[in-house]
């Protein structure tokens, strides 16, 4: 006998059962899979550097769109995947006026992230730490980061790959990115110290 | 020595929540944005015509008796009904009474708050009570003609209860 896994499920997991009992018709976990996810998409498409609005405006059309398609959906399990996608694509279709329709290969790639002067105001100092090192990432790194951060383990691979970053970026091992955030961390006797 | 073959570990893990808390805090999620994607998906899963917000005016209270809870009436309208609702405190500790009127009379008034769905018939005089609702978020879904599945819903904007 194998041991049942004690792991609890991840964030896409969640998301996928919530979306799979929809299709079966329980309307009402549209709600809850809205609720898991979009903290994820919010941060995804803030990580594409285009204002509030768009970002917000982005989030909701992924979530129409999904209704609307929800019945072509291969892999409901994947859903979070798939979201992830459309809120990227979404973003720059709309930060470019919408002239026209883009593929995903042709979301170009994220910019350096940034926080207004408001924003690292409101950060404590361990905060400020972590973002001066972030800062130092590769604008891909940055980006992978800061959208993996709102999932959990289990989901770090298919969301790497919904960004469009090859296969191994991370999960189940460390990758490149959060190896060069822990090396630059340990270099600072300030992050360490607290 | 470490390197990015390695497992994912628990320094790792704790690195990411603290990624986590800076962002969630530095450029948080929009607090109602949640509560409008499920207000645009449920219009789009109702075909719903959306009633616009005519006024929302404190009603001035009688005399100088002072009220606990402030009476607030709101209109909306569409193209085929109109809704006034006006909200107070409940006899029921800590809920919400509403009292309502449609201008069709006969519809049904579906109210979605926190709680889930309540649906009411209006009477002949398209006048309804609910006195069980809870504070917070609340829109209501009108069908002026219960009985033609094909007939569309209005359904009206959010409000704060």
């Amino acid at each position: 006998m194998t041991p049942a896994p004690t792991a609890p499920d991840g964030l896409g997991t969640l998301a996928g059962k919530a979306f799979a009992a929809y299709r079966d018709g329980e309307r009402e976990r549209l709600s809850e899979l809205v609720d898991l996810v979009t903290p994820v998409l919010w941060n995804a498409a803030r990580s594409q550097g285009a204002n509030p609005a768009t970002c917000e405006d982005a989030v909701q059309t992924a979530f129409l769109q999904l209704v609307d398609r929800a019945e072509s959906i291969n892999e409901p399990a994947a859903v979070l995947g798939w979201l992830v996608v459309v809120v990227k694509r979404e973003v720059w279709r709309l930060a470019r006026g919408a002239r026209r329709e883009i593929g995903v290969e042709e979301v170009p790639e994220a910019p350096t992230q940034s926080l207004g002067p408001e924003a690292q105001a409101v950060l404590s100092e361990r905060q400020s730490v972590l973002w001066k090192h972030v800062s130092t990432l590769s604008p891909r790194c940055q980006e992978l980061l800061r959208v993996i951060a709102f999932a959990d383990r289990p989901d770090y691979a298919a969301i790497a790959e919904s960004l469009g970053m090859p296969v191994g970026s991370i999960g189940p091992t460390r990758g490149r990115c959060l190896q060069k955030l822990r090396t630059t961390l340990g270099t600072d006797p300030g992050w360490a110290a607290t | 020595m470490n390197s990015h073959k390695d497992a994912i570990d628990d320094l790792d893990m704790a690195a990411l929540r603290q990624l986590r808390e800076l962002f969630a805090h530095a450029d948080p999620v929009p607090s109602d944005l949640t509560e409008r994607i499920k207000f645009e998906l449920t219009v789009q899963a109702l075909h719903a015509e959306v009633a616009e917000l005519m006024d929302s005016a404190l009603l001035a209270t009688r005399g100088t008796k002072v009220e606990p809870t402030p009476t607030e009436s709101v209109t909306f309208n569409a193209a085929s009904v109109s809704l006034m609702v006006t909200v107070n405190a409940s006899d029921l500790e800590g809920r919400v009474r509403v009292d309502g009127y449609v201008t069709t009379p006969g519809a049904t008034v579906e109210a979605v708050s926190t709680d889930g769905s309540t649906l009411v018939d209006t009477d002949a005089n398209g006048r309804f009570v609910l006195d069980d609702l809870p504070h917070g978020p609340i829109h209501f879904v009108i069908r002026v003609d219960p009985d033609d599945e094909n007939a569309r819903p209005v359904i009206t904007p959010t409000i704060q209860v």
